[in-house]
Formats: structure tokens, sequence, C-alpha cells
């Protein structure tokens, strides 16, 4: 186990350098460990020498594609997770990125991280897009069921159980940090013109932003569970984001972070789409 | 709390302007009858409709929604109520597993002659919201009280 992360990161490191003196990539974001503590943290290399200080663990949570939009017109190469590639699938969708732009060096047969209770859900363990490829691709496919630890509940339990959870939300806004899909110029939370949602604690404003948040993920949440990571409460940040994801795939066939030529779920529609629900 | 029976559900609809709100002013000035509840709001298309303002609407207290654009294949701008479709039926979704009944989120499609249509609709989704009851607001203190709060300067 040790040694498959350490070889990962053996190639990582050698073909970072050989990107980086042949001048093929600008920088390589990827995983390193911080200065001060020694934990995982995003490392930005940008000369050859610096490419030993690349590593790959099963502690890389954070997802590195929001980076590459401080970087637009520029060569950057990113070490990708398959969610990560996922995230950058959806980027290139959405076209946020080019697809020239960027470097990936995808890693293959990803057997999720430690932490992580969204990697169980999780079907896709080899890159969706990639340059170069780390380690051998996972050949044979895995069943995973999308878990709906609410289903039992009714209506009204399930309003409790969300106006419980969200209560304890002090709108630090970690999750819209950590969230790769939060990428808006401006923030529909910062904004006071309109003012979608008060900015002050409470059930009624918490409640508020949690169904605005799950309604701005629908159909670009690639259900990765960085928010869940993020939240210093322990909110269960995923529960509503994974419900549309399921609605999404079951009413539309959509999954987003699959395929870079489709477009996101609300940028398009189909003649024969569904109306269920609505008052004939 | 006033009770169930004679309970005023505030309404907010939002009509298009090219379809649904030419509707609306088809049944009144062709005199018929409905149920006074609800607020309209007149937007340009199904399709400028943000969910955010639908779930903000129930921020601020209202009882339901109604939302009412042209039928699909008729929008004045070609395709909006199509792109507006697929928001709806996701946000419905995403209501419902909120917990908020669903009667309180009511979607439709009325054209610019369908002035009865569109007394019956409104007619039927008063009905379905008075039998819910008042909505309590995300935090269920309820928002009669705090109106009567703020007419008593408190």
């Amino acid at each position: 186990m040790e040694s498959k992360y350490s070889e990962i990161s053996k190639n990582i490191q050698e073909e970072a350098k050989k990107l980086l003196s042949q001048g093929k990539v600008e920088r390589i974001i990827g995983f390193g460990r911080g200065v001060f503590t020694g934990e995982i943290t995003p490392i930005f290399v940008t000369e050859p020498e610096r490419a030993e200080e690349l590593l790959f663990t099963p502690e890389c949570d954070m997802m590195l594609a929001k980076y590459l939009l401080d970087y637009k017109g520029s060569k950057t190469g990113i070490v990708a997770k398959p969610c990560d590639t996922r995230a950058i699938t959806v980027y290139l969708a959405e076209e946020l990125i080019k697809r020239e732009d960027i470097f990936i060096i995808g890693i293959n047969d990803c057997e999720g991280l430690e932490e992580n209770d969204a990697c169980e859900e999780c079907g896709v363990r080899n890159p969706v897009v990639v340059d170069l490829e780390i380690g051998q691709p996972r050949e044979e496919e895995i069943e995973v069921e999308i878990a709906d630890e609410l289903e039992d509940m009714s209506p009204e339990e399930r309003f409790e159980y969300f106006q419980k959870e969200f209560s304890r939300c002090i709108r630090c806004y970690a999750c819209r940090e950590a969230c790769f899909v939060c990428a808006c110029d401006e923030c529909f939370v910062d904004s006071n013109q309109p003012q979608w949602v008060g900015s002050s604690i409470g059930k009624r404003d918490n409640f508020t932003f949690h169904l605005m948040r799950a309604m701005h993920m629908a159909g670009r949440c690639i259900n990765c569970g960085a928010c869940e990571i993020a939240c210093p409460e322990g909110i269960n940040m995923r529960a509503l984001t994974k419900h549309l994801y399921r609605a999404a795939r079951d009413v539309f066939q959509f999954e987003p972070g699959l395929n870079p030529e489709e477009k996101t779920l609300f940028a398009t529609y189909r003649l024969d789409d569904s109306e269920q629900g609505f008052l004939d | 709390m006033t009770a169930k029976e004679d309970f005023e559900p505030k309404i907010l609809a939002f009509l298009c302007n090219w379809c649904s709100y030419a509707a609306a002013d088809l049944a009144g000035s062709s005199r018929m009858q409905y149920p006074p509840q609800i607020r309209v709001i007149r937007v340009p298309c199904s399709g400028r409709i943000d969910p955010f303002l639908l779930i903000r609407a129930f921020n601020s207290g209202a009882d339901g929604i109604l939302v009412s654009g042209c039928h699909p294949g008729d929008c004045h701008y070609l395709d909006g109520n199509y792109y507006a479709r697929r928001r709806f039926l996701m946000l419905k979704e995403l209501m419902q597993y909120a917990g908020i009944a669903e009667e309180r989120v009511n979607f439709t499609w009325c054209s610019a002659s369908e002035g009865k249509r569109f007394a019956a609709i409104v007619e039927r989704v008063v009905n379905r919201i008075k039998e819910v009851g008042p909505w309590e607001g995300f935090d269920g203190r309820g928002f009669a009280r705090r109106e009567e709060e703020m007419a008593s300067g408190e």
C-alpha cells in the first residue's frame, strides 16, 4: 500500500521534472508537504529542481482544479485524481478554461482517500480527461450507489433534520472555498444588490443559504465531498446536492464531469424533457 | 395564528409577459372570478426566473408560489421556457427533498388565450395551499406573529 503511493509520487516527480525542464508547462500544481505543519497542501512548482516536493498520498483530498482558473492563458500542469479530472471536465464543458492551456497528469486506479465518505460512492477510478497517465488504469468497472440516508424519512422529518443540521452552520463559507463549482466572479452570498440571502447566522437565512447553494450545484456538483471535509461544524453538506445529482441522473440521464463535449444540465434542453409535477 | 378556515394565503405568481400575464389580463377583462390571494409579478420570460427568486419568496414569507410561462414551443424568445422547465423540475425536487410541501411550489403553462384556464389554475393553487396551511418559515416561527409585532411597532 505504502509502496504504491511512493511509486506514484516518484513517477509524478520524474514526469514533472521532464515537463518543467523541457518548458512544456510553466508550472505544475500538485500536492506536497506544508512548510510548518508537514500536512498535505497544494503546492505550485515552477522550477525543475523543486519537482521532488510533489507527492501523492491518501490524504490528498483538496480539489486542485480551482487553481487552474487563476492561471488562464498560460500552460499549467496539474496532478489530478479522477475527481479532479471530472472537475476539469465541468470547467471545459462550461468553457471556463481552454484544453490547450492545461496539461493533466492523471492518476490511474484511484482507491479513494482517507476520511472522505464520498469516495465510497464514486465509480470513476480512472481519469476522464488526461494527457499523461500515472500507473495502470483499472479495467473492471465498479458498481456504486449514491446512498440516500434520509430516504425513509417523511418530508416533515427531513425538514426538521435539515433545520437542525443547518442551524449549526456558522456561515464561514469554507464549503464554498473548497468547492470547485464555486467559481462565480461574485458569489450570491456576497451580493448586496440584490441581497439574495441575509448574511447573519439564523435558522431562516442558514436554510435559505443551503437551499440556494444546492440549487447552484445542480448539474455541476460531482459529489466529490470536498465541502463536507471543509465544514468545521460537520454538517451533512452533501445531502441536498446528492439528491439533485440523483435527480439529474434519473430524470435527465445527465451526470456532470464525464464528457467535456456535453453541455451542463442547465445550459441545454431537450424538447421532450420531463414535466413531472407540473400542474396540467 | 389564525384558524385554518379563514387563512388567506399569500401567493407569489411569476407570470411571463407574453402568455401567462396576458392570460391573467384576459381573465380580468372578461370578468372571470378567481381568488384574490395571488400577487402577480410580471417577468419578461419564464426563462428569466432565477430559482433564487423562488427560494427567496419563501424566505420572505410567501405561503406558496405559482410560476407560469408560455407552453413549450410557444416561447416569445423561442426556447426560454425549455431552459426554465429543467430548472423548475430540479427546484421542485430540491424543495420536496428539503421537506417543503410540494403543494407550495407550483409550475404550469398558460397561453394568452387561456383566461379561463388561468382562473381555474389560480383557484386550484389557492385551494392546494389552503389545505397545507400557513408557511411557518424556514425557522418554523411563522410570519403572522412577526407581522403583528411589526404593526404594533415593537
